[in-house]
């Protein structure tokens, strides 16, 4: 078990720039997700680590040595496919054998017919069957062993590929999408094997995905990458309750985040024409967003910040989503409320909406976080 | 359904049409002589007694041996013997025509050894093209270096080579280095495969850059993927090549005729349907085609024998 560091790492295809420098240490037994929108470069990076692929500039380095330029058979990571890209001529024993096989026999050995036979091999392959074993166990896929991967089902197939990862001790597991062939169900089940897995083994993971609920459930720190860039490596909390970009903000959290203009002139944030407060230190005047989570926002019928029609309602069950167009506008917000309050949610019902200022994140007009404007007082509502 | 009458029609005629040669040249490999110059004997032919005229003339007695059986005759003249002899050797040469017609194939030729002639030069051929094509195809389907798409383009360039159009130069560059008349010179000249390496890159342009990605996580090299992964997945590729390359080299009368000139040591199976090529004393149709059975049963066999591992294949199913 090692810590991975990554500096300013880029890759290029063509003229077409994957990564455009990224930076990211990752500890001992530390659980990272990559996550970002497809093509945002995140595969690209973990081919990287892997040593499939070359990266233009920067440099890779495991448990401080550095391994830019080595080959990914002597890296000593493990991998997992999102095809899974097991063998398929192979048993699943067989499978989960092959890289104890190709590390601890010597090429004679490793031969048809006579390898068996060869001093040492004997030893050696019994203590490969053992390892296969246990790993087999611990994945409780023990009875499948002789079959083919033709014959497995899709969360089998999985199973017999992390199987075939974690059967030696490497440096730190590589997750490239693991559970995106599985169906919805199996996902949330493997989910928390998987992370029960890091737990148990206290292993390094990095972890690809799309998915932000995956990265969000099993991860000590979600770098969200977009455009070939890490925007923000943080504790899964931190990323939602203080992105410092409104891209990590609009991607993280479903349903998305609503994003509403602000204005700030004479030190007050006014939204729509309605003042919602004073801010404590002098910042540059002008238009801001505000990034407000559907739970941040309130069904109100007193002094409404702002009004507008049900256009579309999602009932869970134990929460209900509502979007709400606007009176004024053209914009949509999403509402977050509980069941109680469904009634008010008729399609088509007029409702107020109230918002809590210190709950709502401000960033400027190109996506940074605006961490120094604070609100000092709330509940100012003026007629303007 | 008119439109599958015509359809089965169409599809009869085109069986009857490919196997028409085999039909003639299993049933002329069971009829006697006469019954092949006079087109008559069905299928099987009467299977009636013949004598074996070459058989019989062999065994005419000369002055010599006439005289050592003179004892056994007393008080017959020289002729009267020889008559006795030859009614003798009339009854032993006798034989049915299928056991006349299978006999010589291997009797008068020595087929047995062009079989196996023809069994060491196809085998090596393909082993060593199986050798080149893998890497080869794995190369150029899945490395990426500098030139890749011109040295591709070279081999589909070389697949629109004739063989005939070099076989001049060949056989001159193996006479130069003195390797005519040996099974090299019949080897040596195939092993480089384009259709192979073609074929090859084709089916492992399928194969998920994953296998291989992970195959490399696994610590394998280059090589050990070659022969580890691609090799066991290529099966049922490998497969449709093994047919291509051996029936070709098999059946090829061309080549061998060219560069085996003396010994027949060195013939292969199609060059023994020569012995029988009759000269001034007209050609022997029955043994010949009886040569000609012997020769294409063991690709037939082996066909039918690939066929369910043909269609059934190993499939990447394990991958998706």
């Amino acid at each position: 078990m090692a810590g991975l560091s990554i500096s300013s790492v880029t890759k290029r295809f063509g003229d077409t720039e994957v990564l455009k420098g990224v930076t990211l240490d990752v500890a001992d037994a530390e659980f990272v997700s990559l996550v970002g929108p497809s093509g945002c470069g995140k595969s690209t990076l973990l081919r990287i680590i892997a040593g499939l692929e070359d990266p233009t500039s920067g440099d890779i380095a495991i448990d401080g040595k550095g391994v830019t330029g080595m080959r990914a058979a002597d890296r000593n990571l493990s991998m997992v496919f999102q095809s899974y890209a097991l063998y398929p001529h192979l048993t699943v024993a067989e499978n989960i054998a092959v890289p104890l096989r190709m590390r601890s026999l010597t090429t004679t050995q490793r031969l048809p017919l006579i390898g068996p036979f060869l001093p040492g091999a004997k030893d050696q392959r019994a203590e490969i069957a053992t390892a296969v074993q246990k790993a087999a166990e611990m994945l409780e896929i023990g009875p499948l062993l002789d079959r083919k991967p033709g014959q497995l089902s899709g969360g089998q197939r999985q199973r017999v590929a992390l199987g075939r990862a974690l059967v030696r001790d490497p440096a730190a597991f590589l997750l490239d999408e693991p559970l995106s062939n599985l169906d919805a169900k199996l996902r949330v089940q493997t989910r928390a094997e998987i992370a029960q897995l890091h737990r148990r083994l206290n292993a390094t993971f990095i972890y690809v995905t799309h998915d932000q609920v995956e990265a969000m459930t099993m991860s000590d720190r979600i770098a969200v990458m977009m455009g070939g860039e890490i925007l923000q490596c943080d504790a899964p909390s931190v990323i939602y309750e203080d992105p410092s970009d409104i891209r990590v903000a609009e991607f993280i959290g479903s349903p998305k985040i609503n994003i509403l203009p602000i204005e700030l002139s004479n030190a007050e944030l006014t939204l729509f024409g309605q003042v919602l407060g004073r801010i404590t230190e002098a910042a540059q005047a002008g238009i801001y967003q505000l990034g407000l989570r559907p739970e941040a926002l309130k069904l109100t019928q007193t002094e409404p910040v702002m009004t507008g029609t049900v256009a579309h309602m999602e009932n869970l069950g134990s929460e209900v989503y509502a979007q709400i167009a606007l009176a004024d506008q053209t914009s949509r917000v999403t509402l977050r409320a509980a069941p109680a309050e469904r009634h008010k949610l008729q399609l088509g019902a007029e409702v107020g909406l109230g918002l809590d200022l210190q709950d709502g994140l401000i960033f400027d007009a190109v996506g940074k976080r605006q961490r120094r404007i604070e609100v000092a007082v709330t509940h100012v509502r003026e007629v303007a | 359904m008119t439109r599958d009458i015509w359809k089965h029609l169409i599809l009869v005629i085109g069986a009857i049409i490919v196997l028409a040669p085999f039909y003639m040249m299993l049933s002329y490999s069971f009829k006697s002589p006469g019954e092949i110059d006079r087109g008559v004997g069905g299928f099987f032919g009467a299977q009636e007694m013949m004598v074996d005229p070459r058989c019989v003339k062999l065994r005419d007695p000369n002055r010599d041996e006439i005289a050592a059986a003179a004892p056994q005759y007393p008080g017959k003249s020289d002729s009267e013997i020889r008559a006795v002899i030859m009614a003798q050797a009339e009854i032993d040469c006798s034989m049915r025509p299928v056991v006349f017609n299978y006999s010589k194939a291997f009797i008068e030729a020595p087929l047995l050894r062009y079989l196996l002639n023809g069994v060491i030069v196809t085998v090596s051929i393909f082993f060593v093209q199986v050798l080149v094509a893998l890497p080869a195809a794995y190369a150029l389907a899945k490395l990426k270096f500098w030139g890749r798409e011109a040295v591709f383009g070279l081999v589909l360039f070389c697949l629109l080579i004739p063989v005939h159009a070099i076989a001049l130069p060949l056989y001159i560059m193996l006479a130069k280095v003195g390797l005519t008349n040996t099974y090299a010179a019949l080897v040596v000249p195939w092993t480089i495969s384009v259709f192979g390496i073609f074929l090859m890159r084709q089916f492992f342009m399928t194969v998920p850059d994953d296998l291989i990605d992970a195959a490399r996580m696994d610590g394998m090299t280059e090589f050990a993927i070659v022969w580890r992964v691609m090799l066991p997945t290529a099966i049922p590729a490998l497969l449709a090549f093994a047919i291509f390359s051996i029936v070709a080299h098999w059946n090829d009368y061309f080549w061998p005729r060219i560069v085996v000139t003396g010994s027949r040591e060195l013939f292969t199976p199609p060059l023994g349907l020569r012995e029988f090529k009759g000269d001034a004393d007209g050609s022997f149709f029955g043994p010949m085609m009886a040569t000609a059975t012997i020769i294409v049963t063991p690709l037939i066999v082996a066909f039918l024998v690939a066929q369910r591992r043909f269609i059934e294949g190993i499939t990447l199913s394990g991958m998706k």
